[in-house]
Formats: structure tokens, sequence, C-alpha cells
């Protein structure tokens, strides 16, 4: 599905070099999404988390200027099978009644090859801790080369789930959980 | 062939009901073992379900049969001696911990947060807070309570080919009425 709207960060910085100063976006909410996995015995839980709000301000010419911050839905959680979405948001894992948040909040945007490495603050259950997401921008499905208005931005990486306290079925559930969030965002003008 | 017990043979009713318990209750023992050694997986995520739908059949079984018992009651114990007061107390035994197996096991689900399914269509309302120490004991009560049980079991079991060996009727007329 990206392949066909790729668009390499290099690209983007290189037709968005007239751009001087950080630009903002915003959350377009229908079409994003958080894909999540982590390992059940011999199998695989995944599932999906919607964002509830993404905001970014994107320096194209210096992407170290660059800021996201993430919120997330816990309660319209959905996984792959019924006991596995009640599980997790129940108490032992995310607690979703608790806290119906997750954010995750830049602290420090570094270029990474194709994409960037975003490092931050992600509360889970009301703890925060750094972690480090990857992340790759893309121009939307349709978009003209060189508009920047609409874009994708593609955010990965693992956390432990016990970290955060979220220990429920440990015993059963891996610890680690994979990301793969994919916002799409457009331009406050 | 009479439904109903009288002072001397168990009627049809009674009959059925303790060898359908039997078997199902020997199927869950197994089954519960097998369950607690096992690494939950999606290919046998359904024989959790299964084992609780095999308890709340269990606790309706036994719960009709104590009815039953009260709208036709069971012939007494043959024999006299120490031999019948272990057969009461055996009785009494296993009813109370065919109550209470299930009962814990519904417990300690309930408290896990999780729906608890009957024949993995209807949701049991829960029936204890969702805390890990309602959890815990209740897992724990469970386990306890079903080595009890199997104790019990080959007690009554034993007990029963002992009269059968005896010829005094008593597996007989739990068979043939």
């Amino acid at each position: 599905m990206f392949m066909r709207n790729f668009l390499a960060l290099c690209l983007i910085l290189t037709s968005a070099a007239a751009m001087a100063a950080p630009r903002n976006y915003v959350l377009q909410a229908t079409a994003s999404n958080v894909g999540f996995e982590t390992d059940f015995g011999p199998d695989k839980i995944t599932g999906q988390m919607p964002v509830t709000q993404a905001d970014l301000s994107i320096d194209f010419q210096n992407i170290a200027n660059s800021k996201v911050a993430v919120t997330l839905d816990v309660t319209g959680a959905e996984a792959s099978f019924p006991f596995a979405a009640q599980a997790m948001k129940g108490p032992k894992v995310l607690d979703s009644r608790e806290f119906p948040n997750i954010t995750f909040l830049s602290t420090a945007v570094a270029r990474d090859g194709d994409g960037a490495t975003v490092t931050g603050n992600i509360t889970i259950r009301g703890v925060t801790r750094p972690e480090v997401l990857h992340a790759v921008l893309y121009r939307q499905q349709g978009a003209v080369a060189g508009d920047l208005s609409h874009l994708s931005i593609r955010l990965t990486g693992t956390i432990a789930r016990s970290d955060f306290g979220a220990i429920g079925w440990n015993d059963m559930v891996g610890d680690q959980v994979r990301l793969d969030i994919l916002a799409q965002i457009q331009r406050v003008e | 062939m009479a439904r109903r017990n009288d002072p001397t043979h168990y009627g049809l009713v009674s009959r059925v009901i303790h060898w359908a318990m039997a078997v199902l209750i020997l199927a869950m023992l197994v089954l519960g073992t097998k369950l607690s050694h096992l690494q939950p997986g999606l290919a046998n995520l359904w024989l959790y379900g299964l084992h609780k739908t095999g308890g709340f059949i269990a606790l309706t079984l036994i719960v009709l049969r104590l009815i039953w018992h009260r709208i036709s009651p069971p012939p007494g114990p043959l024999g006299g001696g120490w031999t019948r007061q272990v057969a009461i107390w055996a009785h009494r035994a296993i009813y109370g911990l065919i109550i209470a197996i299930p009962l814990s096991g519904w417990i300690a689900s309930s408290a896990t947060g999780l729906d608890v399914m009957f024949a993995d269509t209807w949701v049991v309302p829960p029936i204890a807070p969702v805390s890990e120490a309602w959890e815990h004991w209740g897992f724990l009560a469970h386990r306890v309570l079903t080595r009890t049980l199997m104790a019990v079991l080959v007690l009554h079991v034993l007990g029963a080919a002992r009269r059968a060996w005896q010829g005094d009727g008593t597996l007989r007329r739990m068979i043939s009425g």
C-alpha cells in the first residue's frame, strides 16, 4: 500500500527546500490508525487503536526542529480476537477506564536515512518513559509531487509493556509490543 | 422403568443424572489437568471455553439433582457400621465440591475481567469483582478443591467396587435401578 504513494523523506525535503520555517500539521483522524502486534504463545495478537490527535511541526530544512505529539484512544482499541481486546483494555494491562489515552510527545528528532529517529516520551497507564520511534513521511495517494499539504507519517517502534506496569497475562502474552502508527496529516495554512 | 426413586431403588432420573455427571466430571478433570499444563495459543483457546461450559453444565446438573432429591428422595445407603458413615460423608463431600468447584472457577474467571462465555455464545454475568486477589484465591481454591474431589472420588469408586465385590446390590441399583 505504501509503495504506490511512497515518497522518501529526502525527496520531500528536496522539493521543500524553499520552505524556511517549520510547518504545522494536524491529524486527519478518519484514516489514521495505530497497528500493534505482540506474541501469544506460538501465535500473534494484532490490533489497532484509533489516533485521536496528532500535532506535528515539521521543519523540512532542519529536521531536528520538528516536533511530534500524538494521542491515542485506548477505549477504542480492537484486537484480532475478542478476549485479547478485553484483556488489553482491562485493568491488568492498559486499564482504559482509568487511563483512556496513550500519548507520545517528541523530545528530539534526528535524520535517519530516508526517515527520522524520533525520541520522545510515551505515557501509558500514567507512566511516562522515553522511547525511540522511527518515522517516515509519505506523500498521500493522489497528491502531485511537491504537494506537501497532505502527508502520511508512519511511526514504528517497539516497547516493553512491563516498563509501563502493563503486566497482565505476562505468562502467556509477550512483553514486547511492536507499534506501527500511521497518521494522515494535513498542513495548517 | 420408574422415573422416581423409592425407598430401596434409584429411579431413572437419578441414575441418568448420576452417570451423566460421572462422565462429565471425569472428562472435566482430565481437561482441567491438561489446561493447567498448557501454553495458551489461538489453536487451544477453545479448550478453555469448553472447560467453562462443562463447569456450568456440572453446576446445573448438581442443582437439578438436589431439586430432584427434594421431589423424589433417593434410597439410603445399604449396610451399616463405619463404611456407611464413610459413604454418607463421601457423598456430602462430593455434592459440596461439585457445587464449590464450578463456583470457584466462575469467581476466578470473573475476577480476570474477561467475559465468561457459555458454549462460546452467551456471556455469563460475573460473580466477583475484577481483582487480582479474587483471581489468585479463586484459582487456588479451584485447584485445591479439585484435588480434594479427586481423592474423594477415588474413595467413592473404591467403596462402590468393594460393595459390588461383596454383592450387596449398591452398584447394581445405580446401574439398573
